[in-house]
Protein backbone atom coordinates (compact mmCIF):
# COMPACT_ATOMS: atom_id res chain seq x y z
CA UNK A 1 0.00 0.00 0.00
CA UNK A 2 1.26 3.41 -0.86
CA UNK A 3 1.86 5.97 1.83
CA UNK A 4 -0.53 8.44 1.77
CA UNK A 5 0.33 12.54 1.69
CA UNK A 6 0.08 13.84 5.27
CA UNK A 7 0.27 17.49 5.87
CA UNK A 8 -0.29 19.99 8.71
CA UNK A 9 -3.84 21.37 9.26
CA UNK A 10 -2.35 24.71 11.61
CA UNK A 11 -0.54 23.38 15.20
CA UNK A 12 -2.73 21.04 16.21
CA UNK A 13 -4.13 19.00 13.42
CA UNK A 14 -2.76 16.59 10.44
CA UNK A 15 -4.49 16.21 7.31
CA UNK A 16 -4.29 12.48 5.36
CA UNK A 17 -4.79 13.05 1.78
CA UNK A 18 -7.09 10.36 0.67
CA UNK A 19 -8.85 10.66 -2.80
CA UNK A 20 -10.96 6.96 -2.45
CA UNK A 21 -14.20 7.08 -0.33
CA UNK A 22 -14.39 3.58 1.25
CA UNK A 23 -10.42 3.69 1.70
CA UNK A 24 -11.57 7.59 3.95
CA UNK A 25 -13.86 6.35 5.74
CA UNK A 26 -12.35 2.79 6.74
CA UNK A 27 -9.51 5.35 7.99
CA UNK A 28 -11.51 7.54 9.64
CA UNK A 29 -13.16 4.71 11.49
CA UNK A 30 -9.79 2.98 12.56
CA UNK A 31 -8.69 7.11 13.45
CA UNK A 32 -11.43 7.31 15.95
CA UNK A 33 -11.24 3.98 17.47
CA UNK A 34 -7.70 4.53 18.30
CA UNK A 35 -8.69 7.10 20.69
CA UNK A 36 -5.50 9.00 20.18
CA UNK A 37 -7.37 12.29 18.42
CA UNK A 38 -9.38 14.93 19.94
CA UNK A 39 -11.38 15.11 16.42
CA UNK A 40 -11.38 12.62 13.37
CA UNK A 41 -13.54 14.62 10.72
CA UNK A 42 -13.37 13.51 6.98
CA UNK A 43 -13.28 15.93 4.23
CA UNK A 44 -14.21 14.95 0.88
CA UNK A 45 -10.77 13.81 -0.15
CA UNK A 46 -9.05 13.47 2.85
CA UNK A 47 -9.19 13.05 6.90
CA UNK A 48 -7.92 15.38 9.31
CA UNK A 49 -7.27 14.65 12.94
CA UNK A 50 -7.08 17.36 15.72
CA UNK A 51 -4.29 16.46 18.59
CA UNK A 52 -3.15 17.75 22.23
CA UNK A 53 0.31 19.50 21.97
CA UNK A 54 0.34 19.38 25.67
CA UNK A 55 0.54 15.48 25.23
CA UNK A 56 1.72 14.85 21.45
CA UNK A 57 4.43 17.39 20.05
CA UNK A 58 3.39 17.85 16.11
CA UNK A 59 6.47 15.46 15.08
CA UNK A 60 5.44 12.96 17.38
CA UNK A 61 1.89 13.40 16.13
CA UNK A 62 3.14 12.97 12.71
CA UNK A 63 4.80 9.77 13.84
CA UNK A 64 2.18 8.21 15.31
CA UNK A 65 -0.34 8.88 12.98
CA UNK A 66 2.09 7.19 10.00
CA UNK A 67 2.24 4.48 12.25
CA UNK A 68 -1.54 4.00 12.44
CA UNK A 69 -1.46 4.27 8.70
CA UNK A 70 0.42 1.42 8.21
CA UNK A 71 -1.69 -0.78 9.95
CA UNK A 72 -4.47 -1.40 7.44
CA UNK A 73 -7.81 -0.21 8.55
CA UNK A 74 -9.66 -3.17 9.98
CA UNK A 75 -12.49 -4.59 7.53
CA UNK A 76 -15.72 -3.13 7.15
CA UNK A 77 -17.96 -5.36 9.20
CA UNK A 78 -21.59 -4.95 8.11
CA UNK A 79 -22.78 -4.45 3.83
CA UNK A 80 -23.46 -0.91 3.21
CA UNK A 81 -26.69 -0.19 4.09
CA UNK A 82 -29.63 1.58 1.97
CA UNK A 83 -31.98 3.69 3.47
CA UNK A 84 -35.09 5.54 1.39
CA UNK A 85 -35.97 8.81 2.17
CA UNK A 86 -40.01 10.12 0.95
CA UNK A 87 -39.33 13.70 -0.86
CA UNK A 88 -41.42 16.16 -1.87
CA UNK A 89 -39.91 18.00 -5.36
CA UNK A 90 -40.45 21.69 -6.13
CA UNK A 91 -42.91 23.63 -5.55
CA UNK A 92 -42.70 25.81 -1.86
CA UNK A 93 -40.38 22.80 -0.65
CA UNK A 94 -38.29 22.98 -3.43
CA UNK A 95 -38.44 26.85 -4.79
CA UNK A 96 -34.73 26.48 -6.79
CA UNK A 97 -36.02 23.01 -8.89
CA UNK A 98 -37.68 25.09 -11.80
CA UNK A 99 -34.75 27.96 -12.20
CA UNK A 100 -32.01 25.09 -12.26
CA UNK A 101 -34.22 22.98 -14.78
CA UNK A 102 -34.48 26.02 -17.17
CA UNK A 103 -30.54 27.42 -16.69
CA UNK A 104 -30.10 23.22 -17.66
CA UNK A 105 -32.57 23.11 -20.82
CA UNK A 106 -34.07 20.32 -19.21
CA UNK A 107 -37.79 19.81 -17.60
CA UNK A 108 -38.28 19.57 -13.43
CA UNK A 109 -39.18 15.97 -13.90
CA UNK A 110 -35.76 14.92 -16.05
CA UNK A 111 -33.84 16.32 -12.66
CA UNK A 112 -35.80 14.13 -10.25
CA UNK A 113 -35.55 11.43 -12.59
CA UNK A 114 -32.07 11.47 -13.16
CA UNK A 115 -31.58 11.84 -9.10
CA UNK A 116 -34.31 8.68 -8.40
CA UNK A 117 -31.70 6.80 -10.78
CA UNK A 118 -29.59 5.42 -8.06
CA UNK A 119 -28.86 5.79 -4.75
CA UNK A 120 -26.74 8.48 -3.71
CA UNK A 121 -23.41 8.04 -1.45
CA UNK A 122 -23.28 9.88 1.98
CA UNK A 123 -19.43 11.42 1.60
CA UNK A 124 -19.84 12.96 4.90
CA UNK A 125 -21.27 15.33 7.08
CA UNK A 126 -20.14 19.20 7.99
CA UNK A 127 -20.40 22.57 7.50
CA UNK A 128 -23.44 22.53 9.81
CA UNK A 129 -24.93 19.90 12.11
CA UNK A 130 -26.14 16.81 10.19
CA UNK A 131 -25.29 18.23 6.98
CA UNK A 132 -24.67 15.25 4.51
CA UNK A 133 -22.59 16.19 1.42
CA UNK A 134 -24.16 13.44 -1.31
CA UNK A 135 -23.18 12.18 -4.59
CA UNK A 136 -25.54 13.78 -7.15
CA UNK A 137 -26.10 14.34 -10.48
CA UNK A 138 -23.88 13.72 -13.25
CA UNK A 139 -20.76 16.31 -13.13
CA UNK A 140 -21.62 18.01 -16.98
CA UNK A 141 -24.72 19.25 -15.20
CA UNK A 142 -23.79 22.76 -13.96
CA UNK A 143 -25.56 24.32 -10.97
CA UNK A 144 -23.91 26.96 -9.46
CA UNK A 145 -24.18 27.69 -6.06
CA UNK A 146 -27.09 31.01 -4.86
CA UNK A 147 -25.34 34.25 -5.31
CA UNK A 148 -27.02 34.40 -1.57
CA UNK A 149 -27.20 32.68 0.93
CA UNK A 150 -30.10 32.28 2.43
CA UNK A 151 -30.76 32.89 6.16
CA UNK A 152 -32.72 30.10 6.72
CA UNK A 153 -33.80 26.84 4.87
CA UNK A 154 -35.99 24.32 6.70
CA UNK A 155 -34.54 21.10 8.37
CA UNK A 156 -35.00 18.43 5.41
CA UNK A 157 -34.29 20.43 2.45
CA UNK A 158 -32.39 19.10 -0.22
CA UNK A 159 -29.95 21.45 -2.15
CA UNK A 160 -28.24 20.34 -5.56
CA UNK A 161 -25.00 21.65 -6.82
CA UNK A 162 -22.55 20.50 -9.59
CA UNK A 163 -22.15 16.92 -8.82
CA UNK A 164 -23.01 17.02 -5.08
CA UNK A 165 -26.71 17.07 -3.42
CA UNK A 166 -26.76 17.89 0.11
CA UNK A 167 -28.98 17.24 2.84
CA UNK A 168 -29.88 20.14 5.80
CA UNK A 169 -31.17 17.88 8.23
CA UNK A 170 -31.72 20.69 10.90
CA UNK A 171 -33.09 24.04 9.47
CA UNK A 172 -30.17 26.84 9.44
CA UNK A 173 -28.64 29.09 6.71
CA UNK A 174 -27.65 27.08 3.21
CA UNK A 175 -26.19 28.48 0.21
CA UNK A 176 -27.07 25.51 -2.37
CA UNK A 177 -29.93 25.86 -4.15
CA UNK A 178 -33.03 23.77 -2.96
CA UNK A 179 -35.15 21.34 -4.69
CA UNK A 180 -37.17 19.52 -2.83
CA UNK A 181 -37.83 18.32 0.95
CA UNK A 182 -37.51 15.20 2.96
CA UNK A 183 -40.49 14.16 5.06
CA UNK A 184 -38.76 11.65 7.00
CA UNK A 185 -36.56 13.25 10.19
CA UNK A 186 -33.01 12.95 9.73
CA UNK A 187 -32.61 14.13 13.32
CA UNK A 188 -33.03 12.58 16.77
CA UNK A 189 -31.77 14.42 19.90
CA UNK A 190 -32.52 12.67 22.52
CA UNK A 191 -30.09 9.87 20.73
CA UNK A 192 -26.54 9.31 21.53
CA UNK A 193 -26.40 8.94 17.70
CA UNK A 194 -28.28 12.19 16.69
CA UNK A 195 -28.21 11.93 12.58
CA UNK A 196 -29.33 9.73 10.37
CA UNK A 197 -27.39 9.86 7.73
CA UNK A 198 -23.96 8.42 8.07
CA UNK A 199 -20.69 8.83 5.44
CA UNK A 200 -21.09 5.52 3.31
CA UNK A 201 -24.49 4.96 3.50
CA UNK A 202 -26.64 4.76 0.30
CA UNK A 203 -29.64 6.96 0.38
CA UNK A 204 -32.61 6.63 -2.05
CA UNK A 205 -34.75 9.38 -2.65
CA UNK A 206 -38.56 7.92 -3.26
CA UNK A 207 -40.68 11.01 -4.78
CA UNK A 208 -43.49 11.29 -2.43
CA UNK A 209 -45.92 12.08 -5.60
CA UNK A 210 -45.23 8.97 -6.61
CA UNK A 211 -45.68 7.06 -3.70
CA UNK B 1 -34.17 28.47 43.15
CA UNK B 2 -33.63 30.39 40.22
CA UNK B 3 -32.12 33.51 38.89
CA UNK B 4 -34.41 35.65 36.24
CA UNK B 5 -33.23 36.91 33.25
CA UNK B 6 -34.48 41.05 33.25
CA UNK B 7 -32.01 42.42 30.71
CA UNK B 8 -29.60 40.32 28.26
CA UNK B 9 -28.23 42.70 26.50
CA UNK B 10 -26.98 42.38 23.22
CA UNK B 11 -26.46 38.68 23.58
CA UNK B 12 -26.78 36.33 26.48
CA UNK B 13 -26.10 32.25 26.37
CA UNK B 14 -25.51 29.54 28.61
CA UNK B 15 -22.21 27.87 27.55
CA UNK B 16 -20.57 24.83 29.56
CA UNK B 17 -17.82 22.69 28.04
CA UNK B 18 -17.20 22.18 24.56
CA UNK B 19 -18.33 19.38 22.38
CA UNK B 20 -15.19 17.66 21.86
CA UNK B 21 -15.47 15.00 19.11
CA UNK B 22 -18.50 15.57 17.16
CA UNK B 23 -16.76 17.61 14.46
CA UNK B 24 -17.60 14.68 11.73
CA UNK B 25 -21.47 15.33 12.60
CA UNK B 26 -21.25 18.33 11.42
CA UNK B 27 -21.27 19.66 15.23
CA UNK B 28 -18.96 22.30 16.39
CA UNK B 29 -17.32 22.56 19.76
CA UNK B 30 -19.60 26.10 21.11
CA UNK B 31 -18.97 26.27 24.59
CA UNK B 32 -17.32 29.80 25.60
CA UNK B 33 -15.76 31.73 22.81
CA UNK B 34 -13.24 32.81 25.95
CA UNK B 35 -12.79 29.64 27.31
CA UNK B 36 -10.14 31.20 30.08
CA UNK B 37 -11.84 33.85 31.66
CA UNK B 38 -15.09 31.54 31.90
CA UNK B 39 -12.82 28.81 33.86
CA UNK B 40 -11.46 31.90 36.11
CA UNK B 41 -15.19 32.69 36.73
CA UNK B 42 -15.78 29.43 37.81
CA UNK B 43 -12.80 29.07 40.04
CA UNK B 44 -13.43 31.91 41.83
CA UNK B 45 -16.67 29.96 43.01
CA UNK B 46 -15.62 27.16 43.30
CA UNK B 47 -17.05 25.39 40.23
CA UNK B 48 -15.46 22.97 38.06
CA UNK B 49 -13.34 25.26 35.29
CA UNK B 50 -16.14 24.39 32.66
CA UNK B 51 -19.44 24.43 34.63
CA UNK B 52 -21.99 26.14 32.74
CA UNK B 53 -21.88 29.95 33.15
CA UNK B 54 -23.91 33.34 31.46
CA UNK B 55 -21.86 34.42 28.50
CA UNK B 56 -22.67 38.24 28.29
CA UNK B 57 -21.90 40.13 24.90
CA UNK B 58 -20.91 43.45 25.10
CA UNK B 59 -22.50 43.79 28.70
CA UNK B 60 -25.59 45.99 29.55
CA UNK B 61 -27.54 43.02 31.36
CA UNK B 62 -29.10 42.82 34.42
CA UNK B 63 -30.39 39.43 36.66
CA UNK B 64 -32.57 39.19 39.64
CA UNK B 65 -31.48 36.07 42.44
CA UNK B 66 -34.37 34.31 43.35
CA UNK B 67 -32.16 32.39 45.77
CA UNK B 68 -28.64 32.89 47.97
CA UNK B 69 -25.74 31.97 45.90
CA UNK B 70 -22.57 32.91 45.28
CA UNK B 71 -21.05 34.16 41.68
CA UNK B 72 -18.60 36.12 39.81
CA UNK B 73 -17.82 38.15 36.90
CA UNK B 74 -14.60 37.83 34.92
CA UNK B 75 -14.05 38.55 30.89
CA UNK B 76 -14.36 42.08 29.36
CA UNK B 77 -14.19 44.68 32.29
CA UNK B 78 -17.55 45.95 33.09
CA UNK B 79 -18.93 48.47 36.28
CA UNK B 80 -21.37 46.61 37.88
CA UNK B 81 -23.47 46.20 40.77
CA UNK B 82 -25.27 43.99 42.94
CA UNK B 83 -28.03 45.33 44.74
CA UNK B 84 -27.32 49.14 44.18
CA UNK B 85 -23.86 48.44 45.37
CA UNK B 86 -20.28 48.62 43.25
CA UNK B 87 -18.81 44.97 43.04
CA UNK B 88 -15.18 44.31 42.16
CA UNK B 89 -14.95 41.95 39.20
CA UNK B 90 -12.72 38.79 39.36
CA UNK B 91 -14.11 38.28 42.76
CA UNK B 92 -16.14 36.00 44.72
CA UNK B 93 -19.30 37.61 45.68
CA UNK B 94 -22.76 36.64 47.26
CA UNK B 95 -26.15 37.44 46.19
CA UNK B 96 -29.28 37.74 48.61
CA UNK B 97 -32.81 36.24 47.46
CA UNK B 98 -34.92 39.17 45.44
CA UNK B 99 -30.66 40.88 44.58
CA UNK B 100 -30.40 42.50 41.27
CA UNK B 101 -26.96 42.50 39.85
CA UNK B 102 -26.93 45.25 37.05
CA UNK B 103 -23.57 45.08 34.45
CA UNK B 104 -22.72 47.94 32.04
CA UNK B 105 -21.25 47.95 28.83
CA UNK B 106 -17.80 47.36 28.00
CA UNK B 107 -15.12 49.49 27.17
CA UNK B 108 -12.80 47.08 25.90
CA UNK B 109 -13.13 43.25 24.88
CA UNK B 110 -16.45 41.64 24.25
CA UNK B 111 -17.84 38.89 26.54
CA UNK B 112 -18.55 38.63 30.32
CA UNK B 113 -18.52 35.67 32.33
CA UNK B 114 -21.38 35.64 35.07
CA UNK B 115 -20.43 31.69 36.94
CA UNK B 116 -22.71 30.93 39.53
CA UNK B 117 -21.76 28.66 42.76
CA UNK B 118 -23.95 25.43 42.07
CA UNK B 119 -25.37 24.23 38.98
CA UNK B 120 -27.55 26.03 35.92
CA UNK B 121 -30.56 24.01 34.75
CA UNK B 122 -29.91 23.50 30.56
CA UNK B 123 -31.11 21.15 27.90
CA UNK B 124 -27.48 19.21 27.48
CA UNK B 125 -27.05 18.24 23.56
CA UNK B 126 -24.39 15.23 22.67
CA UNK B 127 -23.23 15.34 26.52
CA UNK B 128 -22.49 19.38 26.81
CA UNK B 129 -24.69 22.29 28.15
CA UNK B 130 -23.15 24.99 25.70
CA UNK B 131 -25.92 26.50 23.19
CA UNK B 132 -25.09 26.74 19.72
CA UNK B 133 -27.46 28.92 18.20
CA UNK B 134 -28.09 28.47 14.61
CA UNK B 135 -28.86 25.00 14.85
CA UNK B 136 -31.01 25.40 18.76
CA UNK B 137 -29.04 22.96 20.46
CA UNK B 138 -27.87 22.57 24.21
CA UNK B 139 -28.28 25.56 26.99
CA UNK B 140 -31.85 26.83 27.25
CA UNK B 141 -34.41 25.40 24.86
CA UNK B 142 -30.81 26.23 22.10
CA UNK B 143 -31.85 29.53 22.07
CA UNK B 144 -30.33 32.98 23.37
CA UNK B 145 -31.99 34.35 26.76
CA UNK B 146 -34.48 37.37 26.79
CA UNK B 147 -35.78 38.74 29.46
CA UNK B 148 -38.16 37.02 31.98
CA UNK B 149 -36.71 33.81 31.45
CA UNK B 150 -36.13 31.69 34.25
CA UNK B 151 -32.80 30.06 34.99
CA UNK B 152 -33.29 27.03 38.06
CA UNK B 153 -29.88 26.61 40.06
CA UNK B 154 -29.73 23.24 41.47
CA UNK B 155 -27.36 23.15 44.63
CA UNK B 156 -26.95 27.11 44.96
CA UNK B 157 -23.96 27.41 47.31
CA UNK B 158 -22.12 30.26 49.33
CA UNK B 159 -18.57 30.48 48.33
CA UNK B 160 -15.61 32.32 50.53
CA UNK B 161 -14.52 35.48 49.32
CA UNK B 162 -11.56 35.31 47.11
CA UNK B 163 -10.59 36.73 44.08
CA UNK B 164 -8.11 36.18 41.14
CA UNK B 165 -4.39 37.32 41.57
CA UNK B 166 -3.30 40.25 39.56
CA UNK B 167 -0.82 37.88 37.44
CA UNK B 168 -3.74 36.04 35.98
CA UNK B 169 -6.24 38.27 34.84
CA UNK B 170 -6.07 38.40 31.37
CA UNK B 171 -6.09 42.06 30.00
CA UNK B 172 -8.61 43.12 26.93
CA UNK B 173 -7.10 45.66 24.58
CA UNK B 174 -8.21 47.46 21.41
CA UNK B 175 -5.08 45.89 19.20
CA UNK B 176 -4.30 41.93 19.80
CA UNK B 177 -0.95 40.60 18.29
CA UNK B 178 -1.98 36.72 17.60
CA UNK B 179 0.79 33.98 16.94
CA UNK B 180 -0.45 32.06 14.00
CA UNK B 181 1.32 28.87 11.76
CA UNK B 182 0.86 28.70 8.25
CA UNK B 183 -2.30 27.54 7.36
CA UNK B 184 -2.66 23.96 4.82
CA UNK B 185 -3.34 26.78 1.85
CA UNK B 186 -0.70 29.12 2.61
CA UNK B 187 2.10 29.74 -0.11
CA UNK B 188 5.27 31.66 0.19
CA UNK B 189 3.76 34.82 -1.85
CA UNK B 190 1.86 35.61 1.05
CA UNK B 191 4.58 36.14 3.53
CA UNK B 192 2.62 39.84 3.63
CA UNK B 193 0.31 38.76 5.51
CA UNK B 194 2.91 38.89 8.29
CA UNK B 195 3.68 42.75 8.16
CA UNK B 196 0.03 43.89 7.80
CA UNK B 197 -2.58 45.15 10.64
CA UNK B 198 -6.02 43.90 9.78
CA UNK B 199 -9.01 45.72 12.15
CA UNK B 200 -12.23 43.61 12.86
CA UNK B 201 -15.86 44.32 11.04
CA UNK B 202 -18.96 44.58 12.38
CA UNK B 203 -19.47 41.17 11.04
CA UNK B 204 -18.72 39.38 14.61
CA UNK B 205 -20.49 36.58 16.30
CA UNK B 206 -19.62 33.33 17.90
CA UNK B 207 -18.81 31.64 14.46
CA UNK B 208 -15.97 33.80 13.68
CA UNK B 209 -14.65 37.31 13.33
CA UNK B 210 -14.84 38.79 9.64
CA UNK B 211 -11.37 40.95 9.25
CA UNK B 212 -10.54 43.81 6.60
CA UNK B 213 -7.05 45.01 5.80
CA UNK B 214 -4.65 44.06 2.59
CA UNK B 215 -4.78 40.88 2.47
CA UNK B 216 -2.91 38.33 -0.31
CA UNK B 217 -4.38 36.92 -3.04
CA UNK B 218 -5.85 33.55 -2.74
CA UNK B 219 -3.10 31.07 -4.20
CA UNK B 220 -5.81 28.13 -4.99
CA UNK B 221 -9.50 28.40 -6.20
CA UNK B 222 -11.60 30.02 -4.22
CA UNK B 223 -13.87 26.83 -4.02
CA UNK B 224 -11.35 23.69 -3.08
CA UNK B 225 -12.79 20.44 -1.56
CA UNK B 226 -14.64 20.73 1.74
CA UNK B 227 -12.28 19.49 4.44
CA UNK B 228 -12.38 20.40 8.26
CA UNK B 229 -11.67 23.67 9.62
CA UNK B 230 -11.00 24.59 13.37
CA UNK B 231 -11.56 27.58 15.50
CA UNK B 232 -8.46 29.80 14.60
CA UNK B 233 -8.48 29.25 11.15
CA UNK B 234 -8.38 32.34 8.98
CA UNK B 235 -9.84 31.74 5.67
CA UNK B 236 -10.24 33.56 2.58
CA UNK B 237 -13.57 33.50 1.04
CA UNK B 238 -14.27 35.12 -1.99
CA UNK B 239 -14.30 39.33 -1.73
CA UNK B 240 -11.19 39.98 0.00
CA UNK B 241 -11.69 40.12 3.61
CA UNK B 242 -10.92 37.58 5.76
CA UNK B 243 -12.27 35.43 7.98
CA UNK B 244 -11.21 34.22 11.26
CA UNK B 245 -13.39 31.08 12.91
CA UNK B 246 -14.79 31.16 16.63
CA UNK B 247 -16.35 28.31 19.28
CA UNK B 248 -19.71 27.70 16.91
CA UNK B 249 -17.39 28.21 13.29
CA UNK B 250 -18.48 25.71 10.80
CA UNK B 251 -16.71 22.40 10.92
CA UNK B 252 -15.82 21.84 7.57
CA UNK B 253 -14.98 24.72 4.58
CA UNK B 254 -13.96 25.30 1.26
CA UNK B 255 -12.42 28.39 1.13
CA UNK B 256 -8.32 28.84 1.25
CA UNK B 257 -7.64 28.50 4.87
CA UNK B 258 -4.21 30.30 5.17
CA UNK B 259 -3.29 31.01 8.67
CA UNK B 260 -4.30 29.07 11.96
CA UNK B 261 -4.35 30.84 14.85
CA UNK B 262 -2.12 28.59 17.73
CA UNK B 263 -3.94 27.05 20.34
CA UNK B 264 -2.22 28.59 23.28
CA UNK B 265 -3.91 32.16 21.76
CA UNK B 266 -7.39 31.01 20.86
CA UNK B 267 -9.15 32.12 24.00
CA UNK B 268 -8.05 35.32 23.25
CA UNK B 269 -10.46 35.62 19.75
CA UNK B 270 -13.41 35.85 22.35
CA UNK B 271 -12.51 38.76 23.48
CA UNK B 272 -12.26 40.67 19.97
CA UNK B 273 -14.85 43.27 19.16
CA UNK B 274 -15.79 45.30 15.75
CA UNK B 275 -13.30 47.90 15.21
CA UNK B 276 -10.04 45.93 16.96
CA UNK B 277 -6.89 45.78 15.25
CA UNK B 278 -5.04 42.13 15.01
CA UNK B 279 -1.82 41.23 13.52
CA UNK B 280 -0.30 38.24 13.20
CA UNK B 281 2.52 37.02 14.46
CA UNK B 282 4.75 33.94 12.69
CA UNK B 283 5.53 30.65 14.45
CA UNK B 284 6.65 27.57 13.45
CA UNK B 285 4.78 24.27 14.70
CA UNK B 286 7.40 23.59 17.37
CA UNK B 287 7.12 26.97 19.09
CA UNK B 288 3.62 27.36 19.02
CA UNK B 289 3.24 23.98 21.29
CA UNK B 290 6.08 25.79 23.25
CA UNK B 291 3.86 28.07 23.73
CA UNK B 292 1.10 26.58 24.72
CA UNK B 293 2.99 24.52 27.54
CA UNK B 294 5.05 27.76 28.42
CA UNK B 295 0.87 29.15 28.83
CA UNK B 296 -0.10 25.71 30.29
CA UNK B 297 2.81 25.56 32.98
CA UNK B 298 1.75 29.51 34.12
CA UNK B 299 -2.18 29.16 34.63
CA UNK B 300 -1.47 25.83 36.54
CA UNK B 301 -0.44 27.74 39.48
CA UNK B 302 -4.17 29.13 39.83
CA UNK B 303 -6.18 26.75 37.67
CA UNK B 304 -4.84 23.35 37.92
CA UNK B 305 -7.40 21.79 35.99
CA UNK B 306 -7.73 23.98 32.88
CA UNK B 307 -6.55 22.85 29.85
CA UNK B 308 -6.49 25.32 26.88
Amino acid sequence: MNEPDILFSGDDALRVLLSDRATRIARASQLRQSGDWLEVVPGRQDVTVQFDPIRLTPAEAMAHLRLTLATPPPPTRHATRTIDIPVRFGGSDGPDLAMIAESLGVTEPDIVSQLLAQPLRVDMLGFTPGFAYMTGLEEHYVIPRLLQPRQQVPAGSIGLITGQCGLYALAGPGGWPIIGRALASLFDPASADPFILQPGLQVRLVDSSKA
Amino acid sequence: MSLTILQPGAQMTLQGAPRIGTRHLGVPASGPADPLSMALANHLVGNACDATCIEITFGNAAIRFNTAASFALTGAPAAAALAGRAIAPHTAHTAQAGNELRIDGVGQGCRIYLSIAGTLATNAFLGSTSTYLPARLGGHEGRALKPGDQIAIAAPRSAPTIETPAEFRPICSNSYALRAVEGPDYVASQSGIWDETFTATQRASRMGLELEGRFPDPASASDIPSSAVFPGALQLPPGGHGFLLLADGQTTGGYPHILQVVRADRHILGQIRPGDRIRFLQRTHAQATEALRAKQALLAGWLPEFSL
